[in-house]
């Protein structure tokens, strides 16, 4: 029996932590901290999103269209596998549900809002995530720092009291974790050079979510050895996407990945362009011409550990972030690479924060919605008549400028971090290099 | 030393922070911010009726009538608009129309009523009804019919209403009492969370841990018997 548990243990914590008993201690407090942190949250703050979500999956329950939601397929079957179970179980569900099934985005929110059980569901709701994150904190210990329980403890710690996932995750209630954990199970494969499935993993998960499409060519560069790999590796990628592409539309009759293409997240990477000539054509797209920089920088790396990929990872994404128009949850693809840089460079830690604070700012871009709405829970009349944020700023200036102001703060540090994420690259490097000569 | 300058910093803050806010305040009765806030307040000053409205910098049009069984003696304008904005006082009743805009951020008046049992009002928002957006004393103190009235205490009896009456927290603990299975198991799990916190910390250089323990879980069950009490008591 105490060899199941040890072996258990193991499991769960890594075999390093699990017999470096200060480690596990260190590492169960902080989980503990952790879930109350989150537990505080859960069932009261929520975005508008959520509901939505929870909307295309009654839908889905209701007309039986397994295919229904065209752009979140994959998504949208979690989401309503999960709400079949839940609605069978938990009696709130079931009277919450004819509020997920109305069409009018306002009545329903109000509706939802107003009812007398609105705690219990948006805690249930947002149980599937709590989850995902779990399972997630554990995975990243098993990213980097084999052999040192106490830096995957720092990990450990630097995700479990981060606040982009606190706030994506329980505040404003996405579901970009899911996503996210497909995206770790991918690259634990790559460090255990299964390079095949990595890949394939990555398609899936790019058709979770469309943002892991953009560590796709670093991790294609990493898993190749020969020459021969470039080529077999790019058609199991593109193999991997066309996969779910095919069986979508078999099983569905709709397309996922060509849906991405039109998607907003596709056009915000090109929304940022340079015209080369006034009223001409000819213009540049900023973040492209960044991101082919990023991957023909780590093309060039001879040694290429799976660290330093991670920081390239961490690297594209702080330049999406920096260049381009984003979503407040769109900031969680961003954390499981950057943790893992914090344990060397601490520094990075304090930006980080910076720039979660900047992101508080940055909501008033969506106005209300994601501002005093998302305590609507609480008492929807109070939060929808209160007076908003915007109008408070515009009282006094104009609150795009305003915005726009701590946005050009943000893109600042962004690149900044991007730099020193730069620097540990090269200490790595060197570090390789050296471990190869040994 | 540096401690010191530091909080003296904080305390300089606040209190600029303050005079911010209520420099931009629009009144004591009602807090509402000229140009942001959308709506009437309505307030009590002594004998003074105070009526203000705002919007934030859209053009609005605000009119209505006032009615009393008692006698306006007389009537002060805030912020009016000759042309724009039109009154008309008599002994009974007060008859206005004014509007905002970009530029306009509120408009008001108040007036001395002797006399009076009951104010009637009938207040309207760009020639329509919209009651959540008439604030009668404090916010979302809303009068449930178009045409509405208040009796001649009805402001003391809303000063005596309580924190836990008022919006948002009377509608937080409704939710949290009419949902109590989900309210206890919710804070029943966070105690436990709290106690395995205090087992891993504090109680962890105890001697008689299993006591400690004990304790600490009758104490749980204690705090949820007093929140169902309290929870009770707030939501009556």
């Amino acid at each position: 029996m105490k060899k199941f548990f040890s072996k258990l243990g193991s499991i769960i914590v890594t075999k390093e932590i699990f017999e470096d008993k200060k480690s596990l201690r260190t590492l169960y407090r902080y989980f503990l901290i952790g879930l109350l942190v989150r537990l505080i949250f859960l069932p009261f703050f929520f975005q508008r999103d959520l509901l939505s979500t929870y909307q295309r999956a009654a839908e889905t329950i209701s007309t039986g269209n397994l295919g229904y939601d065209n752009l979140q397929i994959i998504t949208n079957l979690i989401h309503t596998f999960y709400l079949f179970i839940i609605k069978s179980i938990f009696p709130a569900i079931n009277e919450i549900f004819s509020v997920l099934l109305e069409k009018d985005t306002w009545v329903s929110w109000l509706g939802f809002n107003s009812a007398y059980n609105v705690f219990t569901t948006l805690t249930l709701f947002k149980l599937l995530y709590l989850i995902f994150d779990i399972v997630c904190m554990f995975l990243i210990l098993r990213l980097s720092f084999d052999g040192e329980p106490e830096n995957k403890v720092r990990v450990f710690k630097y995700w479990i009291f981060n606040p982009i996932i606190i706030f994506v995750l329980y505040i404003f209630a996405r579901h970009d974790i899911i996503g996210v954990f497909v995206t770790l199970i991918a690259l634990l494969l790559a460090k255990k050079d299964r390079k095949y499935w990595a890949i394939i993993v990555l398609g899936l998960a790019v058709a979770l979510r469309f943002f892991p499409i953009l560590i796709l060519p670093v991790l294609v560069l990493y898993l190749v050895r020969t020459k021969k790999d470039y080529i077999i590796l790019s058609l199991a990628g593109v193999s991997g996407i066309a996969a779910v592409e095919i069986l979508t539309r078999v099983f569905f009759d709709k397309s996922v990945i060509l849906p991405l293409l039109r998607t907003t997240h596709f056009e915000y990477l090109l929304a940022p362009g340079l015209d080369l000539v006034a009223g001409s054509h000819g213009s540049i797209f900023i973040f492209i011409a960044v991101y082919i920089i990023i991957i023909l920088s780590f093309l060039h790396i001879k040694e290429k550990s799976f660290d330093i990929l991670l920081n390239y990872c961490a690297m594209i994404y702080l330049a999406y972030l920096g260049i381009c128009f984003f979503h407040p949850q769109y900031m969680l693809w961003l954390v499981p690479f950057l943790i893992i840089i914090f344990v060397r460079r601490k520094s990075l830690l304090y930006y980080h924060w910076v720039q979660f604070a900047l992101l508080l700012v940055l909501l008033i871009y969506w106005g209300d919605l994601v501002t005093k709405f998302v305590l609507a829970p609480v008492d929807h009349k109070y939060f929808v008549y209160l007076t908003g944020i915007i109008p408070i700023i515009e009282r006094f200036y104009d609150s795009a400028k305003f915005v726009n102001i701590f946005r050009s703060v943000f893109t600042g540090i962004s690149l900044w971090m991007i730099y020193l994420v730069h620097k540990d690259t090269k200490i790595l490097q060197a570090e390789e290099l050296k471990n190869r000569g040994n | 030393m540096r401690k010191i300058s530091t909080i003296s910093k904080i305390i300089i803050f606040s209190v600029l922070m303050v005079l911010i806010i209520l420099s931009v305040c629009g009144c004591k009765g009602v807090f509402y911010i000229p140009g942001a806030s959308y709506g009437y307040y309505i307030w009590e000053e002594g004998s003074r009726i105070f009526i203000e409205w705002s919007v934030d910098r859209k053009d609005t049009k605000f009119d209505g009538e006032i009615s009393t069984d008692g006698k306006i003696n007389g009537y002060e304008l805030k912020d009016w608009e000759e042309g724009n904005d039109t009154i008309r006082v008599e002994e009974d009743g007060i008859v206005f129309s004014a509007t905002l805009n970009g530029e306009d951020y509120s408009d008001g008046f108040n007036f001395d009523v002797q006399d009076y049992t009951y104010l009637e009002f009938d207040l309207k928002i760009n020639d329509g009804y919209d009651l959540s957006r008439i604030n009668v004393g404090g916010f979302l103190e809303n009068p449930e019919n178009n045409v509405f009235r208040i009796e001649k205490d009805y402001f003391n009896q809303l000063g005596m209403k309580r924190w836990y009456q008022k919006r948002p927290f009377s509608e937080f603990f409704y939710k949290l009492f009419s949902n109590k299975y989900f309210t206890f198991l919710y804070l029943f799990m966070l105690g436990i969370i709290i106690i395995e916190i205090l087992r891993m910390t504090t109680l962890a250089r105890k001697r008689r841990k299993i006591i400690w323990l004990t304790a600490s879980y009758i104490t749980l069950i204690l705090i949820e018997i007093c929140v169902y009490f309290i929870l009770r008591f707030l939501v009556r």
